[in-house]
């Protein structure tokens, strides 16, 4: 019995080294050969709810794409919610893929380029990506190095990010609001009160889970307690909860609480889209975007109207928040890049992407204007995430100086402090994995207005302090003194 | 070359059975001792490769145990343990009375039709899952529209904020774990009863044994194997905690982690950070670890106790 048992070890043993050194040699790079008679196929993961006409879609742009640059395209979508995961388990996995969408929000862009996700395209970018290069504000591509090189192309959009009340224009009319002195969170009490008073089971401040309060300061790691004070020319790294800024502010949200402006569950609502359906409630707060009035009361089917909150500000994360990147597995990234270049240079393939099949899902109305046709329920992309926005046609709605004015809106936003700075979290991951269990149990409930923070605070402080935070501060000081160092 | 012949003589007298087993067998191969050669990412700072999985595999800086780290680093690591031992001690008891119970009373319905309504009625929350038995609680729970709020208010009774008050999670919890699985638990022991000879249950009768001393003396004596055998399984994934349970039906509520955060949740949010499979990969081996040192004690003990009941 031994001796087939030794034979049969030997078997399994020999089969599962064959499997191995098989699945080595598929993983090995090939020449890329791509001509209009033998194009190669470029496969490619990007984020939005699946489209039932991708692949017809798909079929078009892969005959235009044959004849320009000897590629195919193949297009997965993922949906908004499973995107990060599906993805950080297919890159980790070798899944094959040459493009994918990658953003400061979903998929994490600086992360995914430390773990070795994407390639590094410097190279790329000066042969076959010359026309991203040329179109491209300097600024995106600038923002967007890690460890000082580059791992994605940026989509062109509007570069800073600005916050906004947004207000629901049929409450404003009905009680004459007068929006004209809006600006903090405290000159909305008013407002505020009146809704309360009149409007019954009306959100007066539509504010879930997800909400932060607006406080000029940068953050080292979205949403986690370390940040640098907007204008701080040392670049101090605090613990935000500490400052005076945010203790005053979620003093007063805690105040808009009691007084019954916020919504009683907001720490566990998950979206505000129910009351936005139902346009019960009168502000909220959101990013802006030129015309984004436009666009919103579009989405939402009634008139939204916005006052600024923030001044326009250029974050890392604003910079991040839409990329394309090549895959570190892709098997023809010079391919892959090529069509990076022709996705944000030229108008014909960059609206195919968008909008669908010219006379089945939209039609032309003028020379960069068109309206959807109802075929486009079955391809409704999301216009951000695809690259160069500024291609892109008009609605008809939309002014003809849409696009200067993004320009505008682009020169004008100032560099918040941390731009150009990515921390490398290696050091300290053990804390961080501690630190982000205590934001969450603290973060919503205080940041809602919820909780005292009187109360509060000293309770979240002293429990992140026992995770580690003060270490991770020092260590993202440190960081920062020497990315300092080297901008002088 | 004889051993040889015995062998596939062997194989050839039991091809059926060999051939139920396969599927199984293969099964588990692939999906359970394959994957075991995984865990040496437990030890390894994982970064991904350009040559595809195996690669990254090799290429990964060993790290030893920092992996682990996260787990014990703070006072936390106290909380999430004792939340995920006590209540799965509890599960493991109350759901092993609880379903007994029942199955012995719909065991006893004579008119088998209502039997088979309850029944189904038991098992179906079983089917349902966690994110939508969540939105269930919240019906009950929600602080303005929320049933149990709702009743209160006809009695002048102040509304409740279930989702913060952190002193009646323990009871919901409980509560909603038992509605969800006692049904299908039942009806695992329902066979094990109909499985009884029905002779024993004849005999006792004709001695004047009443109900009582029947269930007592023959139904579950008949069950000790199956309870043993299923609380030692049982015990083997008491470092598991139903992750949809303790994160969705609390509604992720941060007022309510010292009582809701267990490993699975503790390790969901922390990673969520950093998405590090290296240490996510520590905190399942560590988890098996301890399940597999549990089920060999406790079935070590078991086997001191009665030899019969234990699994190996």
């Amino acid at each position: 019995m031994s001796k087939v048992r030794k034979s049969f070890v030997t078997t399994l043993v020999l089969m599962l080294a064959l499997s191995l050194s098989l699945s080595a040699c598929g993983g090995k790079k090939e020449e890329s050969t791509g001509t209009p008679e033998k194009p190669v196929e470029l496969i490619w993961y990007t984020i939005g709810t699946p489209q039932k006409d991708v692949d017809r879609v798909m079929e078009e742009v892969s005959k235009y794409t044959k004849e320009k640059i000897g590629a195919t395209v193949k297009m997965n979508m993922i949906d908004w919610g499973d995107y990060t995961q599906k993805m950080q388990v297919m890159t980790a996995s070798g899944t094959p893929m040459d493009l994918m969408f990658t953003s400061s929000w979903a998929f994490d862009y600086v992360q995914n380029a430390r773990k070795g996700a994407f390639l590094p395209i410097e190279d790329l970018l000066q042969k076959q990506g010359k026309g991203i290069v040329d179109t491209l504000d300097p600024a995106f591509l600038e923002g967007s190095k890690v460890d000082g090189h580059n791992y994605g192309v940026p989509a062109n959009k509007e570069l800073p990010a600005q916050s906004v009340w947004r207000f629901n224009k049929n409450l404003v009319d009905k009680y004459k609001l007068n929006l004209d002195n809006v600006g903090s969170l405290e000159s909305l009490e008013p407002l505020l009160k009146t809704i309360k008073e009149n409007e019954p089971g009306t959100y007066a401040l539509a504010v879930d889970k997800t909400f932060n309060p607006i406080v000029p300061f940068d953050y080292i790691i979205e949403n986690m307690p370390m940040a640098v004070k907007v204008g701080d020319k040392d670049l101090k790294v605090v613990n935000i909860l500490e400052t005076p800024e945010m203790k005053q502010t979620l003093a007063t949200m805690h105040k808009y609480y009691k007084a019954g402006y916020i919504p009683t569950e907001a720490a566990t609502l998950t979206s505000l889209s129910d009351v936005q359906a139902t346009g019960k409630w009168l502000t909220d707060k959101a990013t802006n975007q030129p015309f984004a009035d436009n666009l919103w009361s579009q989405s939402l089917g009634y008139p939204v109207v916005s006052k600024a909150a923030s001044p326009a500000l250029i974050y890392n994360w604003s910079v991040m928040g839409s990329m394309q990147a090549i895959s570190a597995n892709s098997k023809y990234p010079e391919k892959a890049m090529e069509f990076l270049n022709l996705l944000n240079t030229d108008p014909v393939l960059r609206n195919m992407i968008d909008s669908g099949i010219e006379g089945v899902h939209y039609k032309k109305v003028g020379d960069d204007a068109m309206e959807n046709l109802p075929e486009s329920k079955n391809y409704d992309m999301p216009t951000f995430s695809l690259g160069n926005v500024m291609l892109t046609y008009r609605d008809k709605n939309d002014p003809e100086n849409k696009w200067d004015e993004f320009k505008k809106f682009n020169d004008s936003g100032e560099k918040a402090p941390l731009l150009g700075f990515n921390f490398d979290p290696s050091k300290v991951t053990t804390e961080i994995a501690a630190v982000q269990n205590v934001k969450e149990e603290f973060w919503a409930s205080l940041m809602t207005g919820t909780v005292d923070p009187d109360k509060f605070i000293p309770q979240a402080t002293a429990k992140f302090k026992a995770a580690g935070l003060d270490k991770i501060i020092a260590e993202a000081q440190s960081q920062v003194d020497a990315w300092k160092a080297t901008k002088k | 070359m004889k051993r040889i012949g015995g062998f596939f003589k062997d194989i050839n007298k039991n091809k059926v059975l060999l051939l139920m087993a396969l599927p199984a067998t293969l099964w588990f191969l692939f999906f359970s001792y394959l994957p075991m050669a995984g865990v040496v990412i437990a030890f390894k700072e994982y970064r991904n490769s350009r040559d595809g999985f195996w690669a990254s595999i090799v290429d990964s800086k060993w790290v030893g145990w920092d992996n682990f780290k996260f787990l014990f680093s703070t006072n936390d690591a106290y909380i999430i343990t004792r939340n995920t031992l006590l209540y799965n001690i509890f599960f493991i008891i109350v759901g092993l009375v609880l379903a007994v119970t029942m199955a012995i009373i719909l065991a006893e319905i004579t008119n088998k039709k209502l039997a088979k309504v309850y029944q189904t009625g038991m098992f179906l929350p079983y089917f349902l899952s966690w994110v939508i038995v969540g939105y269930f609680v919240f019906s009950f729970l929600s602080f303005d529209k929320g049933m149990i709020n709702q009743i209160g208010s006809w009695f002048g009774a102040e509304p409740t904020q279930w989702y913060t008050e952190k002193a009646y999670w323990p009871f919901i919890i409980i509560l909603v774990f038992l509605w969800k699985s006692v049904g299908y638990n039942s009806v695992v022991y329902l066979a094990a009863i109909m499985g009884i000879d029905k002779s024993l249950y004849e005999a006792a009768m004709i001695d004047g044994a009443s109900k009582w001393q029947q269930i007592r003396n023959i139904t579950l004596p008949m069950l000790k194997p199956l309870m043993t055998i299923l609380t030692l399984l049982a015990i083997g994934r008491i470092f598991y905690a139903d992750f949809g349970l303790f994160y969705q039906v609390p509604r992720d509520s941060g007022a309510l982690y010292s009582v809701t955060n267990v490993i699975d949740t503790y390790v969901y949010r922390g990673l969520k950070a950093t998405g590090e499979i290296g240490m996510s990969t520590a905190a399942g081996l560590y988890q098996s670890v301890i399940g597999f040192t549990l089920v060999i004690v406790s079935n070590w003990i078991v086997r001191k106790w009665d030899k019969d009941n234990a699994l190996f």
